[in-house]
């Protein structure tokens, strides 16, 4: 560690980061755009610029993304020779940039408008025309590119070149033409396009998924995992007016994402709005399924779950859920399994592990038996009753095929149950964004869920249904074992 | 305690009929003088530029609406009244709302609306009313907001004449 001022203050800095990062470290708020801590810094915007004197030196302004930590070095960030030079590349940087902020759905999250706000200069003094380009330039199925917005930080220009490893965007034209566009205008690929609308610090590389669908202040941000894959990425769930899940965006967690998250996991924010939802429990009757309380549905299980119980778990059970699963198991005499899917095929030397699991591991260490589909169903087709639980365990068993099996009594626990499916009892749970738990990743590392969005009225977490229904078990003679 | 005392009468005052005489000569007067009742509703509330009636939404005079859908207004409205949801269009202007309603039972004619709109789409203008049989109908949807922009001009050129007198010069020129 080095030892350098930060504004009077001595503080200790990391010798292998820039400037920029011991001033952020530190609490000095030195703007940036074209630097990512995540990217090699390149210097191209110089918002960054703070006032640095070493030795007996005089003071100079210098971009802090571009210059290393030295020992002894006085840093000085609010200096007036750098807050106005940093005044000044604002007003280069505002000359071309739109005043798009009604529109722009960066806006409330871009830095661009968040210095200029604090910088308040209202009114430019250039009388020239801003530059007239194209406002919705389409780059792949994932992102659209607003040219008159995009700054020439290059900071999506350097993701696909160090992050997903696959160039696809450059600066192209000189001087006041450039702009940002892909190799012979060829859309976009790879899994990894989400990634540069959030790299992108102004509104001109947007998500056509989330275009205009709502403003940033409005989504209400709870931190949560993503299930797509044994990953685990750390994300933020953004939800509108409580209900519907606008976004996923990648959370900085070192361990597990860095920065990023892949498109398959991104875009699954959309599986969370769906509208049929089983609420609050269903039970076969005379006229197929038929809404039921949950007290009267885990009773009716109650009653015919003895014997050798088939008990098939979802790999999106959380930790918290799997305990209760794994007691309830017990008690039947059953061993705890749950569903493992083939691999999904998406497996990337970057993020994604091809394994639709997300808590994989988890179960795994508490006990579960992995069963591949087939051999799920051939285990309830032998049973002469089953319990199936967790979110979208009656999918991952392959709905149709789990319908056609005749015989075994089955109990469900899942988000919602179709007429046809496999089930004489029915229990809504919560979904992913719904729960709060913790899921391992393929690492070991441990991910949060939060209750992002509040789960339909009468639904109530797998962890108490199962917990009541063994207490029933219980009370009728099933003895724990 | 206070005791009040009643005043004595006068002789002409005891006699009685003279003073209902004088009473009435006051209401047979008033009878033949100028009304200052009004009979509202037939009659309608006199309204200027100044009048901060109900938030009606700008259509300019291509016949689109002015409103961007920037959520300006929805979080400065202090009794939530706003919601609103963007879409996309082909225009030059890329975002119009697709769904922009306000709960006329929540407005509380407040005006901030008004203030906070940075594209002059949202102007309150002189309609008072506000009167139906349900809850539901006062959930005043896009169609029932929009006004053409001329119906709103006296208000617009009253609002940019108060901003004017506090407009300072630019401090760049």
């Amino acid at each position: 560690m080095t030892k350098i001022i930060i504004n009077g203050r001595e503080v200790e800095a990391d010798p292998k980061e820039p400037l920029i990062h011991a001033c952020h470290q530190n609490g000095a708020n030195v703007p940036m755009y074209c630097y990512h801590p995540g990217l090699s810094p390149v210097g191209s915007c110089r918002i960054c610029q703070v006032e640095v004197k070493q030795g007996n030196g005089p003071a100079r302004v210098v971009v802090a993304c571009r210059t290393p930590v030295v020992e002894g070095m006085v840093v000085d960030t609010e200096a007036p020779k750098a807050h106005e030079t940093r005044r000044e590349c604002l007003e280069f940087l505002l000359k071309n940039h739109p005043l798009d902020c009604p529109i722009c759905d960066k806006a409330g999250e871009c830095d661009l408008q968040d210095y200029a706000f604090a910088e308040g200069q209202g009114e430019g003094r250039s009388n020239e025309p801003r530059r007239k380009l194209d406002k919705r330039k389409s780059l792949g199925d994932v992102i659209v590119l607003d040219e008159e917005r995009c700054i020439l930080c290059s900071r999506c220009v350097r993701f696909t070149e160090e992050i997903t490893k696959k160039p696809q965007l450059a600066v192209v034209d000189l001087g006041s033409r450039s702009t940002i566009s892909t190799f012979m205008d060829r859309p976009l690929q790879g899994n990894y396009q989400g990634n540069l609308a959030d790299v992108c610090p102004v509104g001109a590389l947007t998500l056509k998924a989330f275009r205009f669908q709502a403003r940033v202040w409005n989504l209400k941000k709870s931190l949560s995992t993503c299930g797509e894959c044994s990953r685990g990425c750390a994300i933020t769930v953004e939800v509108l007016r409580r209900k519907d899940v606008k976004r996923f965006r990648p959370r900085y967690e070192p361990k597990v994402n860095n920065w990023w998250m892949c498109d398959t996991g991104r875009f699954s924010s959309e599986r969370h709005n769906a509208t049929e939802r089983l609420v609050p429990a269903a039970r076969r009757g005379s006229q197929g399924l038929e809404i039921a309380s949950v007290e009267r549905a885990l009773k009716q299980a109650a009653e015919f779950l003895s014997g050798a119980v088939a008990c098939i778990g979802s790999p999106f059970m959380t930790i918290e859920e799997a305990q209760s699963f794994a007691k309830l198991c017990s008690q039947l005499g059953a061993k705890p399994a749950f569903v493992s899917p083939a691999p999904s095929g998406l497996k990337d030397d970057l993020l994604n592990t091809g394994d639709p699991c997300p808590n994989r591991r988890g179960l795994l260490e508490l006990g579960f038996e992995a069963l591949s589909p087939a051999a799920s169903r051939a285990r309830i087709a032998a049973a002469p009753a089953a319990l199936l639980a967790g979110e979208r365990v009656l999918e991952l068993c392959e709905r149709a095929q789990l319908a056609a099996i005749r015989g075994p009594r089955i109990a469900t626990f899942d988000t919602h149950a179709l007429e046809g499916d496999a089930c004489d009892v029915a229990v809504g749970i919560p979904e992913q964004v719904e729960k709060s738990g913790h899921w391992v990743n393929i690492d070991g590392h441990v991910g949060k869920l939060t209750v992002a969005r509040a789960a339909p009225a009468g639904v109530q977490a797998l962890t108490r249904s199962l917990d009541e229904l063994r207490a029933l078990l219980t009370s009728s003679g099933v003895a724990s074992r | 305690m206070v005791i009040v005392r009643r005043k004595d009468l006068s002789l002409l005052e005891k006699l009685y009929l003279p003073e209902i005489a004088r009473g009435l000569s006051i209401t047979f007067r008033k009878l033949f003088e100028k009304k200052i009742t009004r009979q509202y509703p037939e009659e309608p509330l006199p309204t200027n530029e100044v009048t901060r009636g109900q938030p009606r939404l700008v259509v300019k005079d291509d016949g689109h609406i002015a409103c961007v859908s920037c959520g300006m207004c929805e979080i400065a409205c202090p009794a939530y009244a706003i919601t609103i949801d963007g879409g996309e269009t082909d225009r030059a202007i890329e975002r119009e709302p697709v769904r922009f309603d306000i709960d006329m039972l929540r407005c509380i004619l407040c005006g901030f609306c008004e203030e906070a709109c940075p594209k002059d789409a949202i102007y309150m203008s002189n309609e008072l009313e506000l009167a139906d049989y349900s809850r539901a109908a006062l959930v005043y949807d896009m169609e029932k907001l929009k006004r053409p922009k001329a119906a709103l001009q006296k208000r617009i050129d009253y609002v940019y004449r108060l901003n004017n007198r506090w407009r300072k010069s630019s401090s760049t020129r």
